[in-house]
């Protein structure tokens, strides 16, 4: 092989260089695209479950109070038991389990939206703590509450007021603007979860429609074994209720209905289109390219070089095309990738993950988790693109190059 | 069988047909070249001349009889055995010049060493001093492009004298020159024959130009007919 030939062979020819390099570069640039998007997509659906530190969410669905009156649970997250929550902890891929227990309140004035939360669980509506805007977050062992920011603007809540729910009253300790901190597991007033567990098994309302010992809750966030996340879903439905309500970044993902978000194997589809379509590429490219040079090859052999002498030179102008390609697509794929990082995207949270019950105003309002679309290209992805097409490049040479090596000198250079 | 055939030949035939489908090209011809010698194949166009010279030279191999260069029995040889003993023992001159396009005249003259594990200040002195024998030294970092008709021959001959060849072969090497040209081109032919001792077997339509030539074979439907 030489190189100052390989060299001028590029730069002199430059029409056929570039169609090679231009047409085997938009293969790989679909392919990293395609890819980065199904990741950026399935990075997006993860954001609503990461704002609260889980991977997955467990509810279960139960009866509609029989009057909206005191303390009651939405019919979307009615009781899970300690037992379950405990056999829960105890399944392979858990690696922690966060409690909630939302209640709406209905007294005579005014309703409440309560979440009674884990003050120091990482995992779970904790993650308020980042988001508390005034006063500080609630101590463990005190009997205290905070206010949604927003909530507490409407009805003239302060820090240090004192407010009343079922007959409980709770200093105010703090506000915090919940639409900093997550989408789902949100509420007006936030109490430590042993006061809402008392709330929930002191109401009739409560029992009637789903038996509720103080230990109980009904939300659940978990922290898992990412590849265990779809058979710990199952695993939860069986423990808790065939009809629960079972958040994973997948659900998310199917909610989306983009077809970037649809699966795996659609990407693998689309990637495996995006590879034949940059293989045909370069190969009907190079190709015609090579068909072009069938006299100039007749003059190699006819001066003395060897089969393996034309194959080599052949094989490695075709792979240094293709590494080109390979860049050049990647540089493609980065400004496309960089275009679409500007790019909203809405993941709606599911009626039944929403606090705010649907005949309240703005309860039956779809929400959604907005965000910048999360678009990058990994190294492996960006590795991949470059070597596949190094490896298309070299598969490509060396198949042309022993076809075209076999043509005899004389056929090529006798019509002068 | 059409014999022209020396005893001690660098170079014969015997016996060689060529068919190409039902069409025989070259009837049972035998030829042979000394070492040394300039020989013309002389003959209308579309006599076989042009296929007996790529049957000589291994480009081609013949449907009945037998190669003998240096030695060698080159019907037998394999592609690349063939190619490596083209490399090694003769040189090519082709009517339209057959460079490389995309490669310098210096490149173009040290095409056939660049499968050689050799310096590249080595390979381009080389090609350099040849190009200067041909007069044409202060044009050696041009393009083929770049270059005339009768500067593009030159090149052409320096490129078949890189490995020193036993014997050259020409195929109408003034074919797309003008005559003075043409002319010019042939003064440095004879001046390698006569100089050199370089062994020459060249193909021309113009009876003329053989003049000079040490032997002329004369072919007629694809036979030797003197």
């Amino acid at each position: 092989m030489n190189l100052h030939y390989l060299m001028n062979e590029l730069y002199y020819q430059k029409r056929r260089t570039l169609t090679a390099i231009l047409g085997l570069s938009i293969g790989i640039a679909l392919l990293i695209i395609l890819n980065a998007l199904s990741t950026a997509y399935r990075q997006a659906a993860q954001a609503p479950l990461k704002e609260i530190g889980a991977d997955i969410t467990v509810q279960r669905p139960g009866d509609v109070p029989k009057d909206l009156t005191g303390v009651v649970f939405p019919c979307s997250a009615v009781t899970i038991r300690d037992d379950q929550v405990k056999k829960i902890e105890c399944l392979p891929g858990v690696r922690g389990v966060g409690k909630a227990v939302l209640l709406w309140v209905f007294d005579p004035s005014r309703a409440w939206i309560v979440l009674g939360v884990e003050q120091q669980n990482s995992i779970g509506p904790a993650v308020l703590r980042s988001a508390v805007t005034e006063g500080r977050y609630l101590e463990p062992g005190k009997l205290e509450a905070l206010v949604e920011i927003s909530y507490a603007r409407q009805f003239g809540i302060k820090v240090g007021d004192t407010i009343t729910m079922a007959n409980t009253s709770f200093p105010v300790a703090g506000l915090v603007d919940a639409s900093r901190a997550a989408k789902i597991a949100v509420a007006n007033v936030y109490v430590p979860i042993e006061e809402a567990q008392k709330l929930a098994a002191a109401s009739s309302q409560v029992q009637s429609v789903s038996p509720f010992s103080p230990s109980d809750v009904n939300l659940l966030f978990i922290k898992a074994d990412q590849d265990k996340i779809t058979d710990l879903a199952s695993a939860l439905r069986n423990i808790v209720d065939k009809k629960a309500t079972i958040g994973t970044p997948d659900s998310f993902l199917k909610l989306l209905g983009s077809f970037f978000a649809l699966s795996d194997k659609l990407t693998m589809a689309a990637s495996l289109i995006a590879i034949i379509v940059a293989v045909l590429i370069a190969f009907k490219t190079m190709a015609g390219n090579i068909a072009e040079r069938a006299r100039e090859i007749g003059v190699l052999k006819a001066v003395g070089w060897t089969n393996h002498n034309v194959v080599s030179q052949l094989l490695a102008e075709s792979v240094i095309q293709c590494f080109l390609a390979g860049l050049f697509g990647l540089l493609l794929a980065a400004i496309v990738a960089f275009g679409l990082s500007f790019m909203d995207v809405n993941i709606p949270i599911p009626w039944d993950m929403s606090p705010t019950p649907h005949f309240l105003p703005g309860g039956g309002d779809q929400i959604f988790k907005t965000l910048r679309l999360p678009v990058h290209i990994p190294w492996i992805l960006a590795c991949f693109g470059v070597l596949l097409s190094v490896v298309i490049g070299g598969a490509t040479g060396a198949m042309l190059g022993r076809t075209i090596s076999r043509i005899k000198p004389s056929e090529v250079l006798r019509h002068e | 069988m059409n014999n022209v055939v020396n005893n001690g030949a660098l170079l014969s035939g015997k016996g060689l047909s060529k068919t190409y489908g039902d069409l025989t090209v070259v009837k049972d011809v035998s030829v042979s070249v000394k070492a040394g010698e300039f020989v013309c194949l002389v003959g209308k166009s579309g006599c076989g001349k042009t296929t007996l010279l790529s049957l000589l030279s291994g480009l081609e191999r013949p449907t009945r009889g037998q190669v003998m260069l240096a030695g060698k029995d080159i019907t037998s040889a394999t592609e690349d055995e063939l190619a490596l003993f083209r490399r090694q023992n003769v040189g090519f001159i082709f009517q339209s010049f057959n460079l490389i396009p995309t490669l310098a005249a210096w490149e173009n003259v040290a095409l056939s060493l660049f499968p050689i594990a050799m310096k590249e200040t080595e390979r381009e002195q080389r090609a350099l001093d040849l190009l200067e024998k041909m007069e044409m030294g202060h044009r050696t970092e041009h393009l083929p492009s770049a270059l005339s008709g009768g500067e593009k021959q030159r090149v052409a001959i320096a490129r078949a004298l890189i490995n020193r060849p036993k014997l050259l072969f020409a195929d109408e090497p003034t074919g797309n020159l003008d005559s003075a040209t043409g002319d010019a081109i042939m003064e440095i032919l004879n001046r390698l024959h006569r100089e050199e001792g370089v062994g020459i077997l060249m193909v021309t339509h113009e009876v003329e130009l053989a003049k000079t030539a040490d032997r002329l074979i004369r072919m007629h439907d694809g036979e030797v007919i003197s």
